[in-house]
């Protein structure tokens, strides 16, 4: 499948339009409608911080264009836990609500979803281009920022990256550093729930080299969040954890088990 | 403040983040209790926990809520 978007990090920055695009403004409009008297944009969904990073990424411009990797990783990142939000926003005490209002919310919010899922897809097959034309991270800085790129589902081209990357002998990229960015892998965003004894569970996520990066791991709602350095992955829960207490995180070098305990409380008696 | 009005201005429902938003007061009686009194702890403290950074303005969760983040120790193999 040849990509239907570029995006290039490290370049400076073009002064775009702040322009909300369509599907949230029309999520906005209809939750406001009915109240009239403000504008929906600029207080509810202002505050939801929807950055212009992220309404890059919802454009439909064949062309996006970022400061630095690290940027594009927390768009992305932020973009998804927006999706999350979202789909808990979905619940039927909301629906209760658009139906009392006679609002077209719901469609809305099921509308900007799908939006949102599309902006995803297409991302992760854009053709990534790095230009270290305006800055020149060092390795170690570009190797963590990678590593949140993959961890948000995009994969980075190391040959571009070779090519791009200043040639002079003092700034040349080692080996060693070449040998590290072609290690990093895309997170998969699943995991595997497994019994290991009566009433215990773990649950296994699996990407290459998690052990070497500054995680920080937790829960919300039915969802894992995996965060590397505020750049965030989410990863869905089986329903059945819901019922479950959980404990410490083992984290090795290639995978992470998050332990669980059955609360027999909830648990219906077989 | 009374006692009765500081109260009020702890709620979280609809009707009092509208008239912390500027709406004037009386848009407790223009709209149905219903709306107005939905409770937007749970919303409020979700969008501010999944990582946006702002939350809703003018918005305050009181009571840490189930949809909080909740960080997990980690042990390093």
């Amino acid at each position: 499948m040849s990509p239907n978007l570029r995006i290039t990090c490290g370049v400076e920055r073009q002064t775009g339009s702040d322009a909300v695009p369509g599907a949230i403004a029309q999520l906005g409009e209809s939750l406001m409608q009915r109240f009239g008297f403000f504008y929906p944009t600029r207080v509810l969904l202002g505050g939801l911080n929807f950055s212009r990073d992220v309404y890059a990424l919802l454009s439909q411009s064949g062309h996006i264009k970022y400061e630095s990797v690290g940027q594009l990783a927390q768009a992305l990142s932020d973009l998804d836990s927006i999706r999350i939000a979202l789909g808990q926003i979905d619940s039927e005490e909301f629906a209760i609500w658009c139906g009392l209002g006679k609002s077209e919310a719901r469609v809305h919010l099921l509308q900007l979803m799908s939006v949102i899922e599309q902006a995803r897809i297409r991302a992760q097959g854009a053709e990534l281009r790095l230009d270290f034309f305006e800055y020149r991270p060092s390795p170690r800085a570009l190797f963590r920022s990678l590593a949140q790129l993959a961890l948000v589902g995009v994969q980075c081209d190391v040959r571009q990256l070779q090519r791009v990357w200043p040639r002079s002998a003092r700034t040349s990229l080692s080996a060693k550093w070449i040998s590290k960015f072609q290690a990093i892998k895309v997170f998969s965003g699943r995991g595997d729930l497994v019994e290991i004894a009566p009433l215990q569970f773990v649950f296994t996520v699996k990407w290459k080299g998690v052990g070497n990066t500054d995680v920080a791991i937790g829960l919300i709602g039915n969802h894992v969040i995996i965060d590397v350095g505020g750049v965030r992955s989410f990863v869905e829960l089986p329903a059945a954890c819901s019922r479950m207490e959980p404990g410490s995180v083992r984290l090795a070098k290639n995978k992470f088990e998050i332990n669980f305990v059955v609360k027999e409380s909830e648990w219906p008696a077989s | 403040m009374s006692e009765a009005e500081d109260e009020k201005s702890d709620k979280n429902d609809l009707g009092s983040w509208l008239i912390a938003m500027g709406a004037p007061a009386s848009i407790t009686s223009m709209m149905p209790s219903e709306i107005t009194g939905l409770d937007i702890a749970p919303l409020a403290s979700m969008l501010g926990g999944v990582g946006i950074k702002g939350g809703m303005r003018g918005v305050e969760v009181e009571k840490k809520s189930a949809d909080e983040i909740r960080w997990l120790p980690i042990i390093r193999c």
